[in-house]
């Protein structure tokens, strides 16, 4: 008989459903996943009570870390379930959709809001054209390499889903909107366009929502050292408050 | 561009820091003379009554209640922002955080009759000066003694966690290093002065 | 807000790199575009090229040439691929980093600031610019970005989370719209449009576990196939040889590995044996993929000499400087960490190829136009540049500069008045009513098949029989398994009757598009009766796989003279099964030559 791990996951038909819970057998085996048990469950969508239900419905792509795309909330804890190995975490497992974000059905979740919040900042740099006009600027690779750390964000949500400042009950735009705008700052083209994207930083749910509970750094599945970035923003826009003041 | 939101957050970041940083430093100078006994409280208080009444009055409408006025209803605001989630995220800096709003909600109620009995009430209405006896009468109730030590060392808290949080916000410390350094100083800064607090309360019983 | 009647309206599915790149275009252009995809567009599957893109930047004082990235190219395809379709590649590649540099891309740079070019499979000269070991995502991200930008202009209209389902072509036969389905409603809906462009991707989903991300099925692709597009050189599936093996998906380990200095080998007589560097003193680990697939799988099928005697064999970076790993590869490296649990930087890595990409795909003039007028297509659902076998680093090459040929394209082809009379209504509520009454079918099945068992299924049987090693036998074993899976299909039940993100509903409908696409690529490959790239075919003798003195199998020769042409399959619409025909495809600049890591190049 093979060991089995259990499953209690929270599901919800419909956007304005109510949620319910459901429990779900799955057979070990080692390296297993939480995106792969999802994947058994889909075969054989029984509950350990023999009720044959719809299988449950969650979002994934890549299944490597890379498309932010899996995250939701195991034991409590927002990350993504491709990469939660069954091995390191407590039996039975408890899964849940981030409810920061709206919930479309089962683990399903809306993530839209933060790709409008990359609109609000702006998070682009203001090309002339796609076509071949120079070659770019060199670009010192210290501050590339810092971009870089920045630029691996992958929209997954886990900040805003820990961070207690972010939900309906406030607007900020989160953790990871916030601190792109700290990497198109960084480019050498991006820079000129650095006052506008502060501006934005400084409006209502922008940067000074930030509570420094510092928990966006402590889940971001990509390391990103999120709170670092936002202090440097928060220097940053205290500079540009001052420029907003005495240079006009 | 005038950004409302963002010159309020940076005010009341200031004003919780350097002029309620002030008062709650004064209040601990002041009260911690009660470890000399009632006469070392009472020349502190005495010493303070010698400041021309218009000036004094000026400089705890204008140092202390208007601060704490705005202080207090825009932390409120702030507060309400927050679901507090420690019991998933218990990190340090996340207990930090949802302290710092249970604390500043717990302040809020203490603040209130802590002002309104002994700065209105007893000193406004009935105009008794306040004195080392008066306290120490005060004090009899153990109620009182718990919330008053609990009330002080909410202060204590919320104001060294706000240094931590203040030198963030303000981008003084970025990186980990420095924020972890401030962090520690603050705290030990905070035990200093929750024992100092103790120790002052404590001398009401012991004279 | 009132709507520009006059701009022209590009609909462009699928949001990778391709896609997004042709959007940019079309908008700069004048253009309007409705951009479909599964996911939000930053989700998509381009994001999982690690290694890098190929351009020949001459950086590093190699005297690295353009001719030289054509040469390898075709060479390692093959001289299977179009050579003029290629030179324009490779020429625009240099031109095309520069641009994403400009976009911000964060692309790993030398200390004096220029980009960092490192090594990739089947070139002699560094030539592969690269972040990290996450290019894809970045580069995926920097157009992303600039899509962003004109979305919030308001000429980019995306539907995120709309599945494709078919093309409308108008009474003239050109395609002027499509019918798609929200993925969380459910609603169906009529899209009218001047050109439509698919960069819709791969169809790894076929082979079930592959590196490719659950999104890419092929179901578009074969979509249209039904519809009359023609499919090109399916047969050629690139096998990539070191993935981390996974039960739900193969990961993959960049060929950077090697690029950086990784060395592959399994323990013989008691002793590493680094059977690539043996085998091809020339190139080493860095053979091209099929190369390198067909030698791993020999050492572990045949030979037996995988670790513990499992399908693996090790990737070894443990003795290069962890920091420098760090810079370089921390990406993966971590991944691997993630998932397996052991640092690479200390323990050599256990991998096994996988399948990992799709030469071929919707057959594509120069320009990318399909031969349904009007479908475009771009990326890696099309088939072009690749021939016979993929060189590593140059799949972000030919999907960022497919989608700089596509979009002007199709913005010149909107614009050209060829493309006839728009749909009415009529038209459009037809197509809509023939899509919902099929998914209102799916919904009342009730038979007794799992579609994902099948699913599962379908990826075992591609991978016995049309994986590294084929033969005629196993072939049409493979065909006739697969016409009974497709039976099987009519009787699958489903249990989510539900009217939101009905994931098993779609899902049914894609496997029955993966199990056509999976006749395409058996026949595909039962068809050539030859071995070239990435298809590997043993030689039959008395109905056995023949072997040679040595115990080796003997692989079929390449055959320029009957199979130097391009594989074309139609759908039959009665029977459900491909057509093949052959096609001529230019091949006038390099004249064909044996293929030989073995030994240097000589041109």
């Amino acid at each position: 008989m093979a060991e089995k791990v259990r499953f209690i996951i929270e599901r919800q038909d419909a956007p304005d459903a109510k949620p319910y819970n459901q429990e779900f057998d799955v057979d070990y085996r080692p390296g297993l996943n939480v995106v792969a048990s999802l994947m058994e469950i889909q075969k054989n969508p029984v509950t350990v009570d023999g009720k044959k239900v719809p299988p449950v419905v969650w979002e994934c792509n890549c299944l490597e870390k890379v498309c932010g795309a899996c995250m939701m909330v195991i034991n409590g804890k927002a990350q993504q379930a491709c990469c939660a190995l069954v091995d390191n975490l407590k039996k039975p497992i408890k899964l849940q959709p981030a409810r920061t974000f709206p919930v479309i059905r089962d683990l399903l979740i809306d993530r839209s809001r933060m790709f409008e919040a990359l609109k609000r900042i702006q998070g682009w740099i203001e090309l002339d054209g796609s076509w071949e006009n120079r070659d770019a600027p060199i670009q010192n690779p210290y501050t590339a390499r810092t971009a870089y750390e920045i630029s691996r964000c992958m929209t997954c949500g886990c900040c805003l889903e820990a961070c207690p400042n972010v939900g309906p009950q406030s607007d900020f735009i989160g953790p990871a909107p916030t601190v792109q705008a700290y990497l198109f700052n960084l480019h050498p083209l991006g820079k000129f366009d650095a006052p506008k994207r502060l501006n934005v930083l400084m409006e209502k749910g922008g940067i000074t929502s930030c509570g420094n509970s510092q928990n966006c750094e402590a889940v971001c599945p990509k390391s990103i050292k999120l709170t670092k970035y936002l202090a440097q923003l928060n220097r940053d826009v205290n500079i540009q408050a001052l420029k907003n003041i005495f240079d006009n | 561009m005038i950004h409302t939101t963002f010159y309020l957050r940076r005010l009341h970041s200031l004003c919780g820091l350097l002029v309620l940083g002030m008062v709650l430093f004064e209040h601990i100078f002041t009260n911690s003379m009660a470890i000399l006994g009632p006469e070392g409280l009472n020349t502190a208080l005495e010493m303070m009554e010698l400041i021309p009444k218009p000036i004094f009055i000026g400089l705890e409408i204008g140092g202390i209640a208007i601060p704490l006025l705005f202080h207090g209803i825009y932390g409120i605001y702030i507060a309400l922002q927050a679901k507090n989630n420690p019991q998933n995220y218990g990190y340090v800096r996340n207990w930090n955080f949802a302290l710092q709003r249970w604390t500043a909600w717990f302040l809020v109620v203490f603040l209130i009759w802590h002002v309104g009995y002994l700065r209105c009430y007893v000193k406004g209405v009935t105009g008794t000066p306040i004195s080392f006896e008066l306290l120490q009468n005060f004090f009899q109730n153990p109620v009182v003694v718990v919330l008053y030590v609990i009330g002080m060392w909410a202060a204590i808290f919320h104001f060294c966690n706000g240094i931590s949080t203040f030198c963030m916000t303000w981008g003084i410390t970025k990186g980990p290093r420095s924020q972890k350094v401030i962090s520690c100083i603050s705290m030990l800064l905070c035990a200093g002065m929750c024992l100092i607090t103790l120790v002052f309360m404590g001398s009401y019983f012991v004279y | 807000m009132a709507k520009d009647m006059t701009k022209k309206k590009i609909i462009i599915v699928g949001g990778g790199i391709s896609g997004l790149l042709a959007t940019i275009k079309v908008c700069e252009l004048g253009g309007e575009v409705y951009l479909f995809s599964y996911c939000p567009v930053k989700r998509s599957h381009s994001l999982c090229a690690q290694g890098g893109m190929n351009a020949c930047m001459d950086t590093k004082g190699e005297h690295d040439s353009i001719y030289e990235h054509f040469d390898d190219t075709v060479y390692g395809g093959d001289f299977l691929a179009d050579q003029l379709a290629v030179k324009g590649m490779v020429e625009a590649a240099p031109k095309l980093i520069k641009m994403l540099d400009r976009m911000g891309v964060t692309f790993t740079r030398t200390p004096e600031g220029n980009l960092d070019l490192r090594n990739f499979g089947g070139q002699k000269n560094k030539r592969t610019c690269f972040s990290g070991s996450t290019t894809g995502q970045q580069i995926l991200y920097a157009l992303d970005e600039q899509v962003r930008r004109w979305e919030v202009k308001g000429v980019v209209h995306k539907y995120e989370f709309w599945e494709f389902i078919k093309i409308i072509k108008n009474k003239e036969g050109i395609c002027r719209g499509i019918v798609a389905q929200s993925m969380n409603t459910m609603e169906i809906k009529s899209f009218p449009a001047d050109t439509v462009i698919l960069a819709t991707g791969g169809p790894g989903q076929v082979f079930g576990r592959c590196t490719a991300s659950t999104i890419c099925n092929g179901s578009a692709v074969s979509a249209v196939y039904q519809q009359g597009a023609e499919i090109a050189n399916p047969e050629f599936i690139q096998i990539h040889p070191t993935a981390i093996p996974g039960s739900d998906k193969n990961r993959l380990m960049s060929e950077a590995c090697r690029g950086e200095g990784g060395r592959v080998w399994v323990y013989k007589d008691g002793k590493p044996w680094y059977f690539l560097e043996e085998m091809y003193p020339a190139y080493g680990n860095l053979v091209p993929r099929d190369v390198a697939s067909r030698a791993i799988f020999k050492v572990c099928v045949h030979m037996g000499l995988g670790i513990n005697g499992e399908n693996r064999v090790y990737l070894d970076l443990s003795h290069i400087d962890g920091d420098y790993l760090l810079r370089k590869l921390g990406g993966i490296l971590e991944m691997y960490s993630e998932f397996v649990g052991q640092d690479p930087r200390k323990v050599p890595m256990e991998i096994f190829p996988s399948v990992h990409y799709s030469m071929g795909g919707i057959w594509v003039d120069r320009f990318h136009f399909t031969n349904i007028p009007g479908l475009m297509a771009s990326g890696e659902c099309d088939y072009q540049y690749h021939g016979a076998n993929r060189l590593g680093a140059n799949s972000l090459l030919s999907a960022a500069y497919s989608g700089t040929v596509s979009g002007p394209e199709a913005m010149k082809w909107a614009k050209s008045g060829k493309n006839g009379s728009e749909l009415s209504e009529a038209e459009m509520e037809a197509a809509r009513a023939e899509v919902q009454r099929e998914y209102d079918k799916i919904l009342q099945m009730n038979g007794s098949e799992n579609a994902h068992k099948l699913h599962h299924e379908m990826g075992d049987l591609m991978y016995k029989y049309v994986a590294i090693e084929r033969d005629n036998n196993g072939l049409d074993a493979c065909l006739v398994e697969l016409k009974k899976l497709l039976k099987r299909w009519d009787d699958i039940g489903i249990t989510d009757r539900g009217h939101v993100a009905n994931q098993e509903a779609m899902f049914v409908r894609q496997l029955r598009n993966m199990i056509l696409y999976a006749m395409a690529i058996t026949k595909g490959a039962r068809c050539r009766d030859e071995s070239r790239g990435a298809h590997a075919k043993i030689v039959l003798e008395n109905g056995q796989r023949k072997h040679d003195e040595n115990g080796d199998l003997v692989f079929m020769g390449r055959d320029d003279k009957n199979f130097m042409f391009t594989t074309i399959i139609n759908y039959d619409p009665k029977t459900e099964e491909p057509l093949v025909s052959y096609r001529e495809f230019d091949h006038s600049l390099i004249k064909p030559r044996a293929r030989n890591y073995a030994v240097a190049k000589k041109e």
